[in-house]
């Protein structure tokens, strides 16, 4: 009892605080208003909608998301889907990350761009490679191997192109892990006699299974999650992802989409509690962020010659997958006639300009709001302590779990009524479906956390007592976050930048729910494009998309360098 | 301090920003915004012309007919869009039923032949279009197939895993498809049929178009599309695009045009309906590869539309399957979904 009164003692002390600086005050209300409206509000509607069967409180939407047997192979596909592809991502990430670690292998600057591709490239791309390639007029089974009948849609192919998308992500997480195992302890077993084989089973990788637990479950969530390939390449072979879609903007059911909906965020959120509550505890590396000394890396041609031809093998199919795009893009029809034209570009010089415009300009505007806002939250949950602080940290956080096809479906339920002030006649917010705000609103929720996220571990990396110097000086809060922590986290912040603008620009499960005829954007054409089957026109988006992107960030790049705040 | 408060000031600022934005293009007048349920560069090229010709903004969206349909019912209080522009009138018949297009003769219609209209002026006809089977000759040689000349053809053995469809609940073809083998075989006879055809299909799309395509690539052998879809890609490069009718009839389309109920800009909106119904609109859409047959009595039908205007059609009844849309899409995901692909 004594306890909780001094909490609540302690809490009414920083709240008297935080009322003296209202600049923060107001900073700290608004961010709660942002994250409850446009994160818990939806997801609550969902849950509402889910629950709700003519008006009333029911569990028919359950019962008939269950009841058909059609709905429970779809939920046992997404499940094995999610298994699949996240063990094989692991078991490819894994290979790359190690060899690059532990052996004397040429190429690292290679295998790094790899792992950038998908974060740049739309996520379609794989996935029109794929049927490109090994479609029935693919390059591969047809021309090469003069297989005629190669089935690429459904399951096979879905998880092929998975794979290619996110092993990288498994890659870069376990390769700053090994790199931080500090060699010395590897040694040391060495010294006592282990064999190199002993050394890696007993001592290496029990270091790192934490890291794969991780990257096992990050990728599991991005494969359940997604939207974009399976509804490219999955053929009769459907998800919850794609079949939320269906029924509610495809059939109008929203009681069943909601019903699914839940079901798919409960798999994700479960996820995503055990790797961060669980595992992220569980990690045995002590993170000095140094290692001692420089690893003595393998350099025994017979293992590393096999290892650098399985790697270069494997980038090159990668990098293959995203050079046919811009070659599709440029001849007449493929698998038919394979003229070189520029067709494709002067139907989207003609008729098609407005998505690439509109979605550059929102998303420069997205990202804009991202990164400042992103920044601020990080300050916040990292330097200051206040009630709410958990709950802001936790949503914020918490938005990467959340599939984005149920973002968007929260959206419409929630968004096409007025929001009044309780008992006034003044509108909070106006209807938002059709317009660009909720398209921006949209991308600075689903960029968000990971711009937390980098802002948060910059900000625990810098001694606080620098700030409380400059606040013991005199400074007034915002003061010292605009002149002295903005500073230092510029590279994070810049980052975030570039990150959210390529997110933004890229994102397709949740605006697919939110275009309109006057905000028509990019990937929803390209998606058109590729049900409709105008393959040509689709690379050539795709390949504007991809130059876009990838100008933004060299841009980017090149600025930073400039103004110095690189390390 | 000044500078948070800016940082404010400015998000802010973007926010209000566009929220009046977007109130002041919907107090312009003169901008118009339509779904369009036909093909995506058909559509472009429209609202290019009628922008061109009227100085009317226009904007639009391609969706499949059956999102078209459920956006409306999103949107019923805060319609977005004045116009629905092509797809089959099933759909435009659901929505008059669910009150979310109301009507409008345009003095245009006259020209329009009897029976490609609305009696109450709900929806108007801008074309027709045949259903059919679309095929791949390089593939159907390879496999020692031939094209399958009827609805039953089509549960022979060896057409398994060769044939691709729409799915009905989201595609205006693929109901077209539907409610011809309900009116032709009766409801039960039919959702057996389905199950059966079920286990052919290779894949069902989203959009109704998409089998053609895929024929012509030669992602499949067999498709179900509208046969004018199938000549566009033909004449685009397709060259091994054959086509057939079943012989046990076939249904069809009639492509309307609506008004919506409570859309904006209404007085843009009818502008654009007397537009398209006109000989020189409708004749316009063979320039970008739309060869269906015209419902304007003076407009002269696509040449290559031709060989194929002697297809043996059944008495289609398109209030009875927009009234029983919703129930048969239903029925048929129910039933079909009992054999689910696994795969």
């Amino acid at each position: 009892m004594n306890n909780l009164k001094l909490k609540i003692d302690q809490e009414l002390k920083h709240m008297k605080k935080l009322t003296n600086d209202p600049t923060l005050f107001l900073t700290i209300i608004f961010s709660l208003v942002v994250v409850s409206f446009f994160v818990l509000v939806p997801l609550y509607n969902v849950l509402k909608e889910s629950f709700t069967f003519k008006e009333t409180f029911s569990f028919e939407n359950y019962k008939n998301a269950f009841g058909r047997s059609g709905n429970v192979a779809i939920i046992l596909n997404t499940l094995k889907l999610g298994f699949i592809t996240a063990t094989l991502s692991l078991i490819i990430g894994f290979f790359f990350a190690y060899s690059t670690s532990y052996m004397k292998i040429k190429g690292k600057k290679i295998f790094d761009f790899i792992a950038m591709l998908p974060i740049i490239s739309p996520p379609f791309v794989v996935a029109l490679s794929a049927i490109l390639l090994f479609g029935r007029q693919g390059l591969i089974t047809r021309g090469l191997l003069g297989i005629t009948d190669f089935e690429i849609y459904g399951f096979h192919g879905l998880v092929l192109v998975q794979v290619l998308s996110f092993f990288p992500i498994a890659y870069l997480m376990l390769v700053g892990l090994l790199q931080g195992i500090d060699p010395s302890v590897e040694e040391a077993s060495r010294d006592l006699g282990a064999s190199k084989l002993k050394v890696f089973t007993s001592v290496t990788f029990p270091l790192v299974i934490p890291g794969i637990a991780n990257a096992f479950l990050l990728v599991f969530i991005q494969s359940i999650a997604d939207f974009a390939n399976p509804v490219v390449i999955g053929g009769n072979f459907t998800t919850i992802a794609v079949k939320i879609y269906q029924e509610g903007i495809g059939n109008f059911q929203l009681g069943i989409a909601t019903a699914l909906a839940m079901i798919l965020l409960s798999m994700s959120i479960s996820m995503f509690v055990v790797q961060r509550f669980y595992i992220n505890k569980k990690s045995y590396i002590t993170v000095t962020g140094k290692v001692s000394r420089a690893r003595d890396l393998v350099k025994d041609k017979i293992v590393t010659i096999p290892v650098f031809i399985t790697l270069i093998s494997l980038t090159m199919f990668v990098i293959l997958m995203y050079i046919l795009i811009p070659i599709g893009s440029f001849v007449k029809l493929w698998g038919i006639n394979y003229t070189p034209t520029l067709d494709h570009y002067k139907y989207i010089f003609d008729y098609g300009m407005d998505p690439i415009i509109q979605t550059t300009v929102l998303a420069v505007i997205a990202t804009i709001i991202t990164s400042i806002f992103s920044m601020i939250l990080a300050f916040l949950i990292v330097r200051k302590k206040f009630i709410g602080k958990t709950f802001i940290e936790f949503t914020t956080i918490m938005a990467l779990a959340i599939p984005g096809t149920i973002i968007g479906l929260g959206y419409v339920i929630s968004y096409n009524i007025t929001y009044k002030i309780p008992f006034t006649d003044i509108t909070l917010i106006p209807p938002l479906t059709g317009t660009a705000l909720i398209i921006v609103i949209a991308f600075i929720i689903r960029s968000l956390p990971v711009g937390v996220r980098s802002g948060m571990s910059s900000l625990q990396q810098i001694d606080p007592s620098i700030e409380e110097a400059a606040s013991i000086l005199g400074a007034s809060s915002s003061k010292v976050f605009s002149s002295v922590t903005i500073p230092m986290i510029k590279e994070a912040f810049f980052s975030g930048l570039i990150y959210s603008f390529a997110r933004s620009m890229t994102l397709v499960s949740t605006i697919i729910f939110l275009i309109s005829a006057k905000w028509k954007l990019l990937t929803p054409t390209v998606m058109d494009n590729i049900d409709t089957g105008r393959i040509g026109i689709a690379s050539a988006y795709c390949t504007i998309l991809i130059i876009i992107v990838t100008t933004v960030m060299i841009t980017m790049k090149i600025f930073i360098s400039k103004i110095g705040v690189k390390k | 301090m000044k500078k948070i408060l800016l940082l404010l000031t400015v998000l802010l600022f973007t926010i209000s920003c566009g929220k009046k934005e977007t109130g002041d293009s919907e107090k312009k007048d003169q901008t118009l915004t339509f779904y369009a349920g036909l093909q995506e560069d058909h559509a472009a090229m429209v609202a290019k012309e009628f922008e061109k010709e009227t100085g009317i903004k226009t904007n639009f969206v391609r969706m499949s007919s059956g999102e078209v349909l459920a956006r409306l019912k999103a949107e019923k209080n805060n319609m977005s869009a004045s116009v629905w522009y092509g797809g089959p009138v099933d759909a435009f018949v659901a929505a008059k039923e669910a009150d979310l297009i109301e009507p409008y003769i345009s003095p245009e219609a006259a020209n329009i032949k009897d029976g490609l209209k609305d009696t109450e002026g709900y929806w108007t006809g801008i074309y027709v279009g045949y259903l059919g089977f679309v095929g791949n000759q390089k593939m159907l040689d390879e496999k020692g197939l031939k094209m399958p000349a009827s609805w039953a053809d089509l549960l022979k053995p060896e057409y398994k895993g060769e044939i691709v469809v729409a799915h009905p609940g989201s595609s205006g073809t693929a109901y077209t498809m539907l409610a011809t083998l309900v009116q032709l075989m009766g409801e039960d006879e039919a959702m057996e049929y389905l199950k059966k055809f079920n286990g052919q299909v290779r894949q069902y799309t989203k959009s109704g178009t998409a089998p053609g395509r895929m024929a012509g690539q030669g992602e499949t052998t067999i498709g179900i599309t509208f046969l004018h879809d199938a000549i566009k890609y033909k004449k685009e490069g397709y060259k091994d695009i054959v086509i057939s009718a079943p012989s046990e009839g076939t249904g069809y389309e009639i492509g309307g045009v609506a008004l919506l109920k409570n859309g904006p800009d209404q007085e843009a909106a009818k502008k654009f309906i007397d537009w398209v119904l006109t000989k020189k609109v409708q004749e316009m859409g063979k320039t970008v590869g739309s060869f269906q047959f015209l419902t304007n009595k003076d407009a002269m039908p696509p040449a290559e539309a031709d060989p194929i205007k002697d297809t043996k059609l059944i008495k289609y009844d398109f209030d009875w399957a927009g009234k029983n849309r919703i129930r048969l899409v239903e029925r048929f995901s129910t039933e079909t979904s009992t054999t689910a692909p696994t795969k």
